[in-house]
């Protein structure tokens, strides 16, 4: 369902991602662990067309994305929703209008039903009677709740989540992770979850695949996690 | 990460009009903050601005020739021709200036601009069209006002200070300033104005993370402003030169 394939991108002299080939398959949950800086969030960005890779492929559902345009991409971005590592709230309208803007962008739907998802996705992430709050009126875990909710509201194939539970509390992580692992089980989405958090990922993840330095150090079950001697890992798995 | 360039951010901005269209509710949202918001603050500085011309020009061709009879025609003339409007728009540069790239700058640091983008809308037409349109809009209308302001204040001058009628203050103007006069000003009131979001919006797409980050943008963008103010000023009263 995607593929990356030897995947190249650089910042200036720096190179981010170094050679890359993912498959990632269908209605799976894919955990990419790594440590800060080895370009988790640029391969997410690289899916969803946000960044171009500077050679390599990848394909998202069949689409060629290293080779589509800004306006070829609205297909792809119908189909991927992204909940960013920071909450990219749109500060100039309330929690209603952030969780309707991309139903009325995307989809035909009357007035009721757009009010009917997004009560039902704020209900998703336990923020029932919010709507009418603004954004600077959240404390942080709530306005990612509320960024997750934006993107759940669309009923994406394909989520993408870069960090979605740094800065949450406890009880909102292991409520973001059952609601990752809920969509992927009753929706068949398939999620590329970028994380630190190995204990998620061991609860959660299909897959789990460990970056370093921009290339792929290990990937595999997180039975195969648990017994990797790799030196990253093990130091991942000291924190669980 | 969204890096833009001018030339093409000018570009695509101008194509979404024609195939994405305006979108009337941001546009009426900035011509309130844009245009209207700034009214007073052009009202009142213009005002100053127009009553120190009078007074120094007095000063000086009383030094000079002895009299200052003329002032009000040379006044009147410089004030069309320039002040007014390289007034209206320096102020505009910094306070619309710098309030468009520290929003445009804090949305793309914080994400929202890839958010936009992800969800379909293109940051060229929500962001940036809009306040062009508006601060276009705006330009038309507060060189009118700027000019206005300027030649009551000027008038007012001439008769508190220089012991000279409304009359001769009209007859002085009518001599010196020709209809071409407030159109040419009107022309650069829009230019001008054009150009204020256009530095803003690409500083602000430009904005490198935290509280710095924010506070280069805006001072770049208020600088950079500034100085394309002055010299498409100096461009656009070369070329209509050529038309008197």
């Amino acid at each position: 369902m995607i593929e990356f394939k030897n995947l190249n991108k650089s910042f200036g002299d720096r190179q981010i991602l170094k050679d890359l080939n993912i498959d990632i398959p269908q209605g799976k949950i894919v955990f990419v662990l790594g440590m800060s800086g080895t370009g988790k969030s640029v391969l997410l960005k690289n899916i969803v067309g946000l960044l171009k890779p500077d050679s390599g492929e990848i394909w998202v559902d069949g689409f060629p994305v290293h080779e589509m345009s800004e306006k070829q991409m609205s297909q792809v971005r119908k189909i991927c929703g992204m909940v960013f590592q920071q909450p990219a709230l749109f500060d100039f309208i309330d929690v209603y209008e952030n969780v309707a803007y991309g139903l009325r962008r995307h989809e035909r739907l009357r007035e009721e039903q757009i009010q009917e998802r997004v009560v039902e996705s704020l209900a998703l992430v336990g923020l029932k009677g919010i709507e009418k709050k603004w954004p600077h009126e959240l404390s942080y875990g709530m306005k990612k709740r509320v960024s997750l909710a934006r993107t759940v509201a669309l009923k994406p194939k394909i989520l993408l989540f870069d960090e979605p539970t740094t800065g949450l509390d406890p009880i909102s992580t292991s409520r973001v992770n059952e609601l990752i692992l809920d969509l992927s089980r009753k929706l068949g989405t398939t999620s590329i979850v970028v994380s630190h958090d190995m204990k998620s990922a061991l609860s959660v993840a299909d897959h789990i695949i460990v970056l370093d330095k921009g290339r792929m150090l290990s990937q595999g079950s997180p039975t195969d996690m648990r017994n990797s001697s790799e030196h990253l890992i093990q130091e991942f798995l000291q924190e669980v | 990460m969204f890096k833009v360039q001018f030339i093409p951010m000018v570009l695509a901005t101008l194509e979404s009009l024609f195939t994405e269209g305006i979108r009337f509710k941001e546009l009426v949202k900035h011509i309130d903050d844009l245009a209207y918001k700034s009214l007073n603050i052009i009202v009142v500085c213009v005002s100053f601005a127009a009553a120190v011309t009078i007074v120094e020009a007095s000063f000086h061709m009383k030094m000079i020739l002895h009299d200052d009879s003329l002032v009000p025609g040379f006044a009147a003339m410089l004030i069309v021709r320039e002040l007014a409007v390289v007034v209206m728009a320096l102020l505009l540069a910094a306070k619309i200036g710098a309030g468009i790239a520290a929003e445009v700058g804090q949305m793309k640091i914080s994400e929202q601009v890839d958010a936009l983008r992800l969800l379909g809308i293109n940051p060229f037409n929500f962001l940036v069209l809009p306040r062009l349109l508006a601060c276009l809009l705006a330009g038309v209308t507060l060189s009118l006002i700027a000019n206005s302001v300027c030649l009551l204040t000027a008038a007012a001058v001439s008769v508190y200070e220089l012991d000279q009628s409304v009359t001769y203050f009209m007859v002085a103007f009518r001599r010196f300033v020709v209809m071409k006069d407030l159109w040419f000003s009107v022309i650069k009131g829009m230019t001008f104005c054009a150009v204020i979001p256009l530095v803003s919006c690409y500083y602000g797409f430009r904005c490198e993370p935290g509280a710095a980050g924010v506070g280069r943008a805006t001072t770049k963008s208020v600088v950079s402003s500034s100085i394309a103010i002055i010299v498409i000023d100096f461009i656009l009263t070369y070329i209509f030169s050529h038309f008197y």
